[in-house]
């Protein structure tokens, strides 16, 4: 009994110590840690069950018969979040670099298998050079695996893809497909093919950090929701989102206690709109005066930033803050800010969060660039998104909602449960001067005819009394009763029983 | 607010004229904190009130306490607050028989003055002539003159040229400063050592003068060592009665802006106060002053000799000090006078009670050279006024939560004021004020002062008019702790993250078999620091030992997360600490120091120290946008030399253009953003090779 206590502890320390103490110096001085340290920091101490610390690979071609190292390359489990259940995998650079073999593609598939049954989150830790090219084939099939867990799980477990070092192909097309994907600025890349690639293929001279760093990801292409400084603030961050996140689409939304007063009044909200209807306003600002402690977690932050999608909390419990910025782009819908919120919205959809809806929006952006770039699909999108939703969703425009734009913002006529307005809001098909110079085309020739025309148009639809006496409206607030106004609605929206007909799935304009 | 009044004046000296005619209404003919100010008072002596308003005040506070408003024009001062037809206008309008008017816009014009004489209202200030005695600095110098009042040693009169400044500049013996007779606000002043410097700065500040001010006068004194600046406030009525309420120092000031100030002042002895108090009495009997005025001197830190520098015929901004060491209000006294009753009060009748320091709150970036930040104050949270024990508080401000701060007028906030028996309780007691008053939307520049009223020769009291210059010349960075406020933070800090684990530990849907991690031991990151601290929370406040020795103190606070300030008590010590969630930590602002804390468990702070730190970006090389906005203009292109301080960039945030500089010289490397594009703060507009 002794000599197999003995070498079940020998073969458990063969796995932790991975790659070897010089590989894992040198990922520290790198500025990572290790993937066994990510596990740690992620999770609460102690909690951390590890699965397949066992588990070596199957290969025996190109010299790898000899070369094995227990684990192969991924750290696999469950643990606890603030006591919540989520399952883990975390790929180690130091073993082989982090590449996929077969069996380590299976110890992955498991805690995603595991994770979808059991109803938990399943977060992924990327820090990997790809294929395990020894394995040939063998490997693609090991990440098709991955992938095809990634669909089944999609909508049913939020899946989190944490990118903190070079992430190519595979490595990349997996998190593409979870809900939330995060990297680590300076030392994490993501991208199909690398530099040399590029330079072979197209004869582009092009850094990592250029074609696939995080600021790239993060503010460009928009394949990456947040990106921090290092490991270890990107794991905290980590476990903060996790408290935001129902455990699967069979909960609803997590609950702790509020320190923050449900009745509360912000007098300063009162003077959020300026006079002047062209200037702008930081819609931040409400957000942060509206939500529990001010306390937000902004998804997307430095993508299409003329929308701002955020987890925030009421009364403790987790709504999805959607909201036009018209600090930027006058908070203009376009291609960008379009994809950004559709996604964000499903996602809440699935997950039983309450949505929560600030528009100040003047219509969707013109030009070829955005009509090229399939504008009218895009914006179909967050239509689409915000008509097929069943959670609660409360609306409140506080300044321009028009044209289509009006619409697609979660309107009463895409099944918004309580749609208010501020005194301020103009809800009109456009702005007064566009208007009469269509309607009135005639009198384009003499400027005193339309500005009396304009102030008439204005007079009848800048304000939000035409769509409350139809009923699109619930109600007129206070700026300063927002926040106390929401929470009431939600509390009445907690039984919300609401079902689209049955389909096999939709067909939403990807 | 009444009562809050009544309560800062416990000393007034109230006996008064029953006879006397008092106002009914009296209009204010101006705008911000000193309009607030104003109503407050005359509220208290039951007096109604009218404030004129231009576009941008629409719905300032002012405007909301007064009873009545009268709206006076565009946003520009010259197109409302200045135009004297509009203000009599507004006080015909509103039959208002006196107007007051504040500081700056008309309270100094002679001719607003004789125009109410002539319209009869009654201008809450000093007779028209007094106004003209004072007005000119040279005529002002020889009517001081006159009533003995000591003048710097200095030739007044016409110079005629390099040879003649040179020949005055020897009598006087160096240094000499060479001054412009209308000059102000820094223009238009020399100081000569030699007989060089008079070569050469005297036609200097000719050219200046005539340049700005279209008034090429120009005269030469004596340069005073060490130089500080002490004013005498005086009070008379239109009786021949004429007292002082002591001095104010001054000396705190950044390019000639005063920041702040106090009362009494460290330098003056009873004797040499004695001498200023009469020297400014006669000087006031001497033109006949009849309210509220301000005899400035400079007084030289070496060895207490004073000089006349001029008269300001108007309230001070900084009166304050001077109410809370007297306990007068002086808006009240104003009124009265101006209404005709004699002073209640005879000079023996009034002694200094107490210290007082008054810091200004600017709209500003200390952190960027003070560069002015306007725009909308998402928070405004002042600390609370009265009195604590031996300590007062009063802020003077007129804006609110949500208003905003325009570029038209000063960009003062407001003025925190703090009245306490002794000097140094008057500033410690400033500080702990400053460090819970709460600014968001805008930069400001409380941590600047804060790091002042710790600063130990801020405190010793030994400072000059070149305080701020001597003690930061590289402008203000932000201080380090010292010992006992890093305890002080890592406390906070370690509290707060007990606090937010306690309730992060109680969110619904945890698995069977979980129990909170209930160790004490937690590690704090300040800085290069780590220290271990052990932190038992309990039912108000937490018990915190650190560094393993044992020592267990206590911090008593009912902060709660979300809550901007962390209030309550270290040890015996009241404290109050801004406080912000970052990552696994918090930003913590005490005086001048802010600090980004990480509170961890010991093997996560074990893991966070090998990471190591990430080399700070060089931002020397780039030039950023200050702000978030849309870029209107890129004004320079790849390969062009630029120089420190040149603009290269337009961006345009709240509809007000802003000109981006580059900070050294340069070639430009690299154009990052086109006209059109929006920018978010700090983001890199232009990289510099």
């Amino acid at each position: 009994m002794k000599h197999i206590i003995e070498a079940l502890e020998a073969k458990r320390q063969a796995a932790r110590a991975g790659g070897g103490e010089k590989r894992m110096a040198s990922q520290h001085a790198k500025g990572k840690l290790t993937a066994r340290e990510r596990v740690e920091l992620l999770l609460d101490p102690g909690s951390f069950e590890e699965f397949d610390m066992f588990v070596e690979h199957r290969n025996a071609d190109f010299g790898m018969a000899d070369n094995k190292i227990p684990g192969d390359g991924v750290v696999t489990g469950f643990g606890t979040v603030n006591g919540r259940l989520v399952y883990v995998f975390s790929k180690d650079f130091t073993v082989f670099g982090g590449s996929l073999s077969m069996a380590h593609a299976e110890k992955i598939v498991k805690v995603q298998a595991m994770a979808i049954q059991n109803g938990a989150p399943c977060i992924g830790i990327f820090d990997a050079g790809g294929a395990r090219i020894q394995e040939g084939v063998q490997s693609l099939a090991g990440y098709a695996d991955i992938f095809m867990n990634n669909i089944l799980g999609s909508g049913v477990i939020p899946q989190i893809s944490v990118i903190m070092g070079p992430c190519a192909g595979g490595d990349v097309y997996s998190p593409a497909m979870t809900d939330f994907v995060f990297m680590v600025r300076d030392t994490s890349y993501m991208f199909v093919t690398g530099p040399d690639v590029v330079k072979t293929v197209t004869n582009e001279t092009v850094t990592a950090e250029e074609l696939g760093g995080a600021r790239v990801h993060s503010a460009k292409s928009g394949v990456v929701d947040g990106a921090f400084e290092n490991d270890f603030e990107t794991l905290s961050e980590m476990r903060r989102l996790i408290d935001f996140l129902p455990s699967s689409n069979r909960e609803k939304p997590p609950v702790r206690p509020s320190f923050d007063d449900a009745d509360r009044d912000d007098p300063s909200l009162d003077t959020l709109i300026p006079d002047n209807p062209n200037k702008p306003y930081d819609m931040k600002e409400l957000l942060e005066k509206v939500a529990d402690e001010g306390d937000l977690f902004e998804i997307g932050r430095d993508f299409g930033r003329n929308i701002i999608t955020a987890f925030g909390r009421l009364e403790g419990s987790t709504v999805g803050f959607v909201a036009n910025q018209p600090m930027t782009l006058a908070g203009v819908l376009d291609i960008d800010a379009s994809r950004k919120a559709a996604r964000f919205v499903r996602f809440c959809d699935a997950f039983n969060i309450p949505i929560v809806t600030f528009v100040d929006v003047p219509g969707f952006l013109p030009g070829t660039k955005q009509e090229y770039g399939g504008l009218i699909k895009h914006g179909a999108k967050l239509l689409f998104a915000y008509g097929e939703a069943t959670v609660p969703k409360v609306t409140v425009i506080t300044r321009k909602a028009y044209g289509g734009a009006y619409d697609v913002m979660s309107s009463k006529h895409l099944r918004g449960d309580v749609n208010y307005a501020w005194p301020t809001a103009e809800i009109a098909v456009m702005g007064a001067k566009g208007a009469v110079e269509i309607i009135f085309r005639g009198d384009l020739g003499d400027p005193e005819k339309i500005a009396a025309r304009t102030k008439e148009y204005q007079d009848r639809f800048a304000n939000p009394f035409v769509a409350a006496s139809l009923g699109y409206l619930d109600d007129v607030i206070m700026p300063r009763e927002t926040r106390r106004r929401i929470i009431r609605s939600l509390r009445a929206l907690k039984g919300k029983k609401l079902e689209n007909p049955w389909k096999k799935h939709d067909n939403i304009p990807l | 607010m009444d009562a809050a009044a009544h309560g800062r004046y416990p000393n007034a000296l109230r006996k008064i004229d029953p006879r006397g005619p008092m106002f009914s209404k009296i209009l204010i003919a101006n705008r911000g904190e000193i309009a607030v100010r104003i109503i407050k008072t005359a509220r208290r002596m039951g007096i109604a009130t009218v404030v004129v308003y231009s576009e941008a005040d629409r719905d300032s506070m002012a405007v909301e306490m007064a009873d009545e408003s009268v709206f006076i024009g565009p946003a520009p001062a010259a197109q409302s607050y200045l135009v004297m037809d509009k203000i009599v206008a507004a006080a015909r309008e509103t039959g208002a028989d006196a107007i007051h008017p504040g500081f700056g816009f008309l309270s100094e014009k002679a001719e607003f003055a004789d125009r109410l004489l002539a319209e009869k209202i009654t201008f809450i200030g000093p007779n028209p002539g007094a106004i003209r005695a004072m007005g000119d600095k040279i005529e002002s110098k020889r009517t001081a003159g006159a009533a003995d009042v000591s003048t710097v040693p200095g030739f007044i009169g016409e110079i005629e040229g390099v040879a003649h400044a040179i020949k005055i500049s020897e009598e006087i013996g160096y240094p000499v400063m060479i001054k412009a007779s209308a000059g102000g606000g820094g223009k238009g002043i020399r100081v000569a050592a030699n007989r060089r410097e008079v070569e050469e700065g005297f036609p200097a500040v000719v050219a200046e003068a005539k340049g700005a001010f279209g008034d090429d006068r120009v005269f030469i004194e004596k340069f005073v060592l060490n130089p500080r600046h002490i004013e005498i406030q005086v009070l008379g009525d239109k009786h021949g009665n004429v007292v002082h309420l002591f001095e104010r120092e001054c000396s705190i000031q950044r390019r000639n802006q005063k920041v702040i100030e106090e009362a009494p002042s460290p330098l003056l002895d009873e004797k040499t106060r004695e001498r200023m108090g009469a020297q400014a009495v006669a000087l006031s009997k001497a033109v006949g002053y009849d309210s509220a005025g301000t005899v400035e001197f400079v007084a030289s830190g070496a060895d207490k000799s004073f000089y006349f520098l001029e008269m300001n015929t108007r309230l001070q901004v900084e009166h304050p000090v001077t109410e809370a060491i007297t306990g007068l209000d002086l808006v009240e006294q104003m009124i009265r006078v101006a209404a005709g009753e004699k002073l209640g009060f005879k000079q023996k009748d009034l002694k200094i009670n107490g210290w007082a320091i008054e810091s200004r709150i600017y709209a500003e970036d200390p952190y960027r050279n003070f560069l002015p930040s306007i725009g909308r104050l998402r928070r405004y949270r002042p600390p609370a006024e009265g009195k604590t024990g031996v300590v007062t508080v009063r802020n003077d401000a007129g804006v609110r939560e949500g208003d905003e701060i325009s570029m038209f007028y000063d960009p003062m906030i407001a003025k925190l004021v703090t009245h306490a028996p002794t000097r140094l309780e008057a500033i410690d007691a400033q500080a702990t004020a400053l460090d819970s008053f709460t600014i968001e939307g805008i930069q400001d520049n409380i941590p600047f002062l804060g790091a002042v009223m710790d600063e130990a020769r801020f405190r010793s009291g030994d400072i000059t008019t070149a305080y701020i210059k001597d003690q930061f010349p590289d402008g203000f960075n932000g201080t380090q702790p010292t010992d006992d406020q890093r305890e002080l933070l890592v406390a906070c800090a370690a509290f707060a993250q007990a606090l937010v684990a306690q309730r992060a530990a109680q969110i619904s849907g945890q698995i069977a078999g979980y129990t909170p991690d209930a160790r004490a031991e937690r590690v704090v990151i300040i800085g290069d620091a780590v220290i271990p601290v052990v932190v038992t929370l309990g039912e108000e406040g937490a018990v915190v030992a650190q560094n393993g020795d044992g020592r267990e103190v206590r911090l008593v606070s009912t902060w709660r997360p979300g809550q901007p300030v962390m209030e309550g008590r270290f040890g015996k010590a009241a404290f109050a600490v801004k406080i912000s969630s970052r990552a696994e930590g918090f930003r913590l602002k005490l005086r001048g120091v802010t600090e980004t804390v990480i509170v961890a468990s010991p093997r996560a702070a074990q893991l966070h120290g090998l990471i190591p730190p990430k080399p700070a970006a060089d931002t020397s090389k780039v030039v950023m946008s200050p702000m978030p906005g849309l870029v209107v203009s890129i004004d320079v292109v790849a390969g062009q030399e630029v120089k420190a301080g040149e603009g290269v960039a337009i961006v345009e945030a709240m509809k007000m253009q802003n000109i981006i500089r580059a900070e050294r010289d340069g070639v430009v490397a690299k154009v990052n953003v086109a006209a059109g594009a929006s920018v978010a703060a700090d983001e890199v507009l232009i990289e510099l090779g």
